[in-house]
């Protein structure tokens, strides 16, 4: 980009203009956005293209980037896949991080505030923590009654740990003199919580809260791979099943479309947030 | 008005209170562990009580416990975990931090790099693992193969961007003290860069591996006849409840020994000598 003024010079004036404006734009941040993800369709494109080079792989040309957004999409559109696919599993990320929020910020502020309780669930947390969600899968399709709160159950399993861990982790962070002060003050315990305790962590429960998305959002993909007819995970696994690489292809674009949004969400929740302001 | 602990004492009654503290966790730590035991047993007894759900009891503590020597016995827990374990999982997590540390280096050093490959890089990290496994099969020629792809897409994201934070907290006098006193561009490298960046390199690999373990898995419970997930699927299948359970425990026993172990990592390496509230 640094080298277009020069040659550009003597093809006149309007060339000049509209080379220097992209010279310009050249290393902002839209269009380094811009550049990344063109440079990674045209990295896929190239890798599709180079497959069906063989003849015998004729058939991979459906996983190529044109495929998959303009005749993937459309048709997953079409009939309904899409949307009912984000219903269900929209439905169900909500409820399961509402659920693990309300569980996780109560149990983190018992943690974070008693020793006693913190030293004594450590060990039990940490365990149930380490078992992977999934492992659960056979026990919640026993227990509840509906594939939707077998697979809420998993997304709580899965996202009720960060969320209780940086809670319990901002709480550490609080100056105890403010609790001395506000009890001098005059405050009582409820005012406690609201006025000193839940701001003072309103940052760390948004990073676990975002780390939390990213677990539920791992977990919900085969949560739904098995039993249930609707969802994402089930959209994918369908067109897979009947070989519809394009919509396959779509499908991997959408969720990764979709995670983004959400965590650029967070992302932008959590500056607003954060009341360590740097100097 | 804090006391202040160090100066009422010599070092000898500050070791006894460290290690006194060191039992306390521990009692208590095991307490806890009963507690959820006896959770755990009373809801399986509540189970057992309900006419509709007496089918349940072997979902409790004691045949769990019971089952363990049978499935060590016939096996099964050893090849499960030796097929998890070695063949998967470490291979995952071995090539998620060739890849993420050099690619860490790059994102960390390199401005222009940072910046060209945020949006891409988001994209990818923000696809869900398990989406790709359809994809993973077609083109991987095994499965064990496909189930490593899945562990280094998801891990290789925490390995990355903790290694270019670890980057971004150099001081970049050092690098200028170093070339004064003649260190070579390889002595920077092991000198200064490494010791540097490897409390955040463990702590990034110590991410990898909490997301590798949700993965494993469901990757598991697809298409394979071999490890933890299948042995979960398997148990399902035969109606073992006790096997299940048991299945179930180990997972997270092991997860949280290979927890355990980047924890002590990160510790020994953090240069701030401040225990990590794991």
């Amino acid at each position: 980009m640094s080298a277009v003024p020069a040659v550009a010079e003597p093809t006149g004036a309007v060339w000049l203009d509209f080379l220097k404006k992209w010279a310009r734009i050249g290393g902002t941040k839209i269009f380094n956005f811009v550049a990344g993800l063109a440079i990674l369709v045209a990295l896929w494109w190239l890798g599709v293209w180079y497959i069906t080079l063989d003849p015998a792989l004729e058939h991979f040309r459906s996983f190529a980037p044109n495929r998959a957004i303009f005749e993937g999409i459309p048709a997953m559109w079409e009939f309904g896949g899409i949307q009912r696919g984000l219903g269900a599993s929209g439905y169900r990320l909500g409820m399961g991080m509402l659920i693990a929020i309300a569980i996780g910020v109560p149990l983190g502020i018992l943690v974070g505030r008693s020793e006693l309780f913190g030293d004594m669930t450590h060990l039990p947390f940490q365990l149930l923590r380490m078992v992977s969600p999934l492992s659960w899968e056979p026990i919640a399709v026993i227990a509840f009654a509906t594939w939707d709160r077998a697979i809420i159950f998993l997304i709580v399993m899965g996202a009720v740990w960060p969320v209780m861990f940086a809670t319990a982790a901002g709480i550490a962070k609080i100056d105890p003199a403010w609790f001395k002060v506000a009890r001098n003050l005059g405050a009582k315990r409820l005012h406690v919580l609201t006025q000193v305790i839940l701001p003072a962590v309103t940052y760390d429960v948004l990073t676990g809260i975002r780390l939390a998305v990213g677990v539920a959002w791992i977990v919900l993909i085969p949560a739904e791979f098995f039993g249930t007819r609707a969802g994402i995970g089930y959209t994918i696994e369908d067109a897979r099943e009947n070989l519809f690489y394009d919509q396959m292809m779509g499908m991997i674009v959408l969720i990764g479309v979709i995670g983004y949004i959400l965590d650029t969400i967070l992302v932008q929740l959590l500056n607003r947030a954060n009341w360590v302001r740097e100097t | 008005m804090r006391t202040d602990v160090a100066a009422r004492g010599p070092e000898g009654s500050a070791f006894a209170r460290a290690s006194s503290r060191g039992a306390r966790h521990f009692v208590l730590g095991v307490l806890g562990v009963l507690v959820l035991g006896i959770v755990w047993q009373i809801g399986t007894w509540y189970l057992v009580s309900q006419p509709e759900t007496r089918a349940f009891g072997n979902f409790g503590p004691i045949p769990t416990f019971q089952a363990f020597p049978r499935l060590w016995e016939q096996g099964r827990i050893q090849s499960a975990i030796n097929a998890s374990l070695v063949d998967r999982l470490a291979t995952g997590l071995f090539i998620a931090a060739l890849i993420g540390i050099p690619l860490g280096i790059l994102v960390g050093r390199s401005k222009w790099f940072r910046e060209i490959s945020h949006s891409p890089f988001q994209f990818i990290r923000m696809i869900s693992p398990l989406a790709w496994m359809p994809l993973a099969v077609l083109v991987f020629p095994g499965w064990n193969w496909a189930i490593v792809y899945l562990i280094v897409i998801a891990a290789v994201w925490p390995v990355t961007y903790a290694t270019a934070a670890g980057l971004a907290k150099l001081e970049p006098a050092w690098y200028k003290v170093a070339r004064n006193l003649g260190a070579s561009r390889i002595q920077i490298l092991k000198e200064i860069v490494l010791p540097a960046i490897a409390f955040d390199m463990f702590s990034g690999l110590r991410l990898a591996l909490g997301v590798a373990w949700i993965v494993l898995v469901p990757a598991e419970l697809l298409g394979v006849t071999s490890g933890l997930g299948y042995a979960i699927k398997d148990a399902r299948e035969t109606v073992d409840y006790s096997y299940l359970t048991a299945m179930v425990l180990t997972i997270g026993v092991i997860g949280f020994l290979l927890d355990s172990i980047f924890v002590a990592l990160i510790n020994r390496y953090s240069w701030y000598h401040r225990r990590t509230a794991s």
